[in-house]
């Protein structure tokens, strides 16, 4: 071997030598794992928030989740995030044989993907970041309720958490021209509806007594001609009860079928919001601007086929499915349509943070929301003729407003309270159930450094005088290892004196919020 | 020879640096000044460290942050814990910011919230948005021993609030290393006690005590903080301490 080439084979070893452990300690560097373990058990203690009188006393869920977050820096001014959540839900769903040779029924789970993006800093320009993945935006100053944040739109798949989203691939442009001025552009091409609650088909569900017959049928959002029409075909109906005490014994309703008018995946029908944030002294503000749609759904049509006792189906497309018939009632099909409108909103928010310890934290929101007409049409057919046709506006396009005004104090590290006053909650929307005015309250006592905290929550509906209340127990027993046990209780009335008054629904009594649980929860991060 | 004069120019220098010090004795604001400096004089500092929370009972909890300084600014991140992912950025006591991950957002801190513990820990928020001892108090020496200067320091009027009325600093003679201060509340009664130990050359000369005891003078709960890395005049750059930077942390 020349001299040269052991000095060259000297420098490729010593590159490669070089090279090796600094790749290795880069990438360890620049990746970062993080996520949670979390077990959740809840037991219902109500026996009258459910489907039929009776129901409850049992389990009603059990959720295993592992989240794991990745975060990897790969070059500097880069970073790409995926967060994934695998949820076991911890009830047998096996059904029939077949279902218990596979494992998915027995131990169902699923698989969530709640974020997966790229981030690119300082591209073309400097003060330029550019996002883009699925995403969660969170918009505003207040806490929690967020009338100017509807970019994603809301996750109540779990009743007991307020603040989830449902993820949704996005476009974020942020620019930073100076230290006092930010501002963001976000384009979101495909809609994305909230994801509801377990309960949240009590919304349309029939109410049955004990014996397991109808009593009632939810209420149409109709204006009170609307009202005065539905009320006679419920008396026609009526007179098939036979004497019992319940008048609508005589009658036969198949569950009520609800669809979705989902908007199409056009240019048109995607969404765009604008943000400027702005740094003043004590005061930070932003102004805002969404279009896009609501994304909790507003009801649209309902169409209700009757067949007297004893009839053949006439020749309708609702007729009641034949197999369902009860040949000596009325047989009664009830499909409703609902839908996402149109919404345009104008935002504005702000935080105050005074320099007197004695004064609180004050942050407000409003949004004023300018809304797509929403016609509600409603049909009813006896025997295949028509014998109710009602229309009439279920959203008008005046503008409303909703907003939170709120204020947090802390006295040391024991004692914190937040008090908030909110118009109108997430899924109200000025149509038939107008507005309502809240007041939000949480308070928490801390002990033992932080180590056991009581906090006690709720929400009291100022207009129709309903409320929810949600104190826990937290301990965290280690650093990333905290226990929770509480309990969420609805007060209010379950249904509305007159039934067929849309407006007249409790807003926390109602059940389609869910049922009063006891709750335990462990969770370890790391 | 040659070592007659070279001794002499060594008494030289001695003589004339110890005359200067004779003339003029150093006063109480100068020595904080240049104990300040060691300890917050540096264009930017990166420290790493483990934080384990002793209750009275001798049970522990330890967490891992690190705090990026420049100037008054500072960027605090939880590295693990319950806490691992949120940060807090200081750009002044009055301007708090704190990136929840929980929420995915950025809120503003209030003022009520500086006195809360930073943690569960024995450090308020207030004592780690506390950046500089001379723009906050002025000082007047208490007492001295052999090894160190005990100064008492009262808030400095038209300075920035400092995070207690009173405190008496401890400083090394010789190094004007700060070895420890307590804090004391309006009535004059002592809060909080931090001890200072291992003096430690992190490189190139650049010292920092690497273990730090705070006592709650009022319940004797500790807090101990190890230092596991330190870097001084790093070139941090100030777009690290921006409310852009806590969102791309995140």
């Amino acid at each position: 071997m020349t001299t040269g080439a052991k000095v060259l084979g000297a420098v490729l070893v010593l590159a490669t030598m070089a090279e090796a452990p600094a790749r290795a300690e880069g990438w360890s560097d620049r990746l970062s794992i993080s996520g949670s373990i979390q077990s959740d058990i809840r037991y219902v203690t109500d026996t009258f928030r459910g489907e039929r009188p009776g129901q409850g006393h049992e389990f009603e869920m059990n959720r295993n989740d592992v989240n794991l977050r990745l975060r990897a820096d790969p070059f500097d001014g880069v970073q790409a995030v995926i967060d994934t959540r695998m949820r076991y839900y911890g009830f047998n769903k096996a059904a029939s044989l077949p279902e218990l040779i596979g494992r998915s029924k027995i131990d169902p789970f699923d698989l969530m993907l709640n974020e997966a993006y790229l981030s690119v800093r300082g591209l073309p320009w400097s003060k330029m970041d550019i996002k883009i993945g699925r995403m969660i935006q969170t918009w505003g100053t207040a806490d929690m309720f967020n009338p100017t944040d509807n970019l994603n739109s809301r996750d109540f798949s779990d009743p007991l958490d307020y603040t989830g989203k449902v993820p949704n691939q996005m476009i974020e442009l942020d620019l930073y021209p100076s230290d006092w001025l930010t501002l963001q552009l976000v384009w979101v091409p495909v809609f994305k509806p909230a994801n509801l609650p377990p309960s949240a088909v009590q919304g349309f569900a029939m109410t049955y007594n004990s014996r397991g017959e109808v009593t009632d049928f939810p209420a149409p959002p109709l204006n009170a001609d609307g009202q005065t029409k539905l009320m006679g075909l419920k008396d026609r109906l009526g007179g098939a009860s036979g004497g019992s005490d319940n008048p609508l014994a005589g009658v036969h309703f198949t569950t009520p079928e609800v669809r979705t008018i989902n908007p199409k995946a056009t240019l048109a029908n995607s969404q765009f919001g604008a943000r400027a944030k702005f740094k003043t002294g004590p005061v930070d503000f932003s102004l805002s601007y969404y279009y896009g749609r609501f994304g909790f759904p507003v009801a649209y049509t309902a169409v209700a086929d009757v067949l007297s006792p004893g009839n053949a189906p006439a020749p309708s497309k609702f007729v009641t499915a034949v197999n369902e018939l009860d040949s000596t009632k009325y047989n009664v099909r009830y499909i409703a349509e609902i839908m996402y409108p149109r919404m345009q909103v104008i935002g504005a928010d702000f935080a105050y943070a005074s320099e007197n310890q004695w004064v609180p934290g004050f942050s407000a929101e409003a949004a004023l929301i300018l809304p797509e007409r929403v016609d509600f049409g409603l049909e009813a057919f006896l025997d295949g003729q028509s014998i109710l046709r009602q229309t009439n506006p279920n959203v008008p396009t005046t503008p409303f407003v909703k907003a939170t005004a709120g204020l947090d104090w802390s006295y040391h590290d024991w004692f914190y309270i937040n008090l908030m006053y909110v118009r109108g909650f997430f899924d109200e929307f000025n149509d038939k159930y107008g507005i309502h005015n809240y007041l939000v309250f949480a308070t928490e006592f801390k002990f033992k450094q932080n180590e056991v905290q009581i906090r006690f929550a709720g929400a009291f509906d100022g207009d129709d005088k309903s409320a929810v209340l949600y104190p826990q127990l937290t301990w965290i027993v280690a650093p990333a290892v905290e226990l929770v046990g509480g309990y969420m209780h609805f007060l209010g009335e379950t249904q509305p004196k007159n039934s067929l008054d849309y407006a007249g629904k409790s807003k926390f009594g109602m059940k389609a919020n869910g049922r009063d649980v006891a709750f335990f929860r462990g969770k370890v991060t790391f | 020879m040659r070592r007659v004069p070279l001794t002499l120019l060594a008494a030289f220098i001695a003589v004339a640096a110890a005359v200067p010090r004779a003339a003029h004795a150093e006063t109480a604001d100068e020595i904080l000044a240049k104990a300040d400096k060691l300890t917050n004089g540096w264009d930017d500092q990166y420290m790493k460290s483990t934080m384990t929370i002793i209750d009275i009972d001798g049970s522990k909890k330890s967490y891992i942050f690190s705090i990026a300084q420049k100037g008054e600014k500072r960027l605090v991140r939880f590295e693990s814990g319950e806490l691992k992912g949120m940060a807090t950025l200081i750009l002044n006591r009055d301007s708090v910011y704190a990136y929840l991950p929980g929420f995915k957002k950025v809120r503003r801190v209030a003022a009520h919230n500086m006195n809360q513990s930073f943690a569960g820990s024995d450090f308020s928020n207030d004592d780690m948005a506390f950046t500089s001892w001379t723009n906050s108090y002025v000082a007047t020496i208490d007492h001295e021993d052999a090894d160190h200067w005990f100064l008492s320091c009262l808030p400095r009027p038209g300075g920035v609030k400092p995070p207690h009325p009173k405190a008496i600093a401890k400083i090394d003679k010789k190094n004007y290393q700060l070895m420890g201060y307590e804090f004391f509340d309006e009535a004059g009664k002592k809060v909080k006690t931090f001890d200072n130990n291992d003096l430690t050359d992190w490189g190139g000369g650049k010292f920092r005590n690497k273990i730090i005891v705070v006592t709650d003078n009022q319940t004797g709960h500790k807090t101990r903080l190890d230092l596991i890395e330190a870097k001084f005049n790093d070139g941090i750059k100030d777009s690290l301490f921006t409310e852009r930077e806590l969102e791309w942390g995140k």
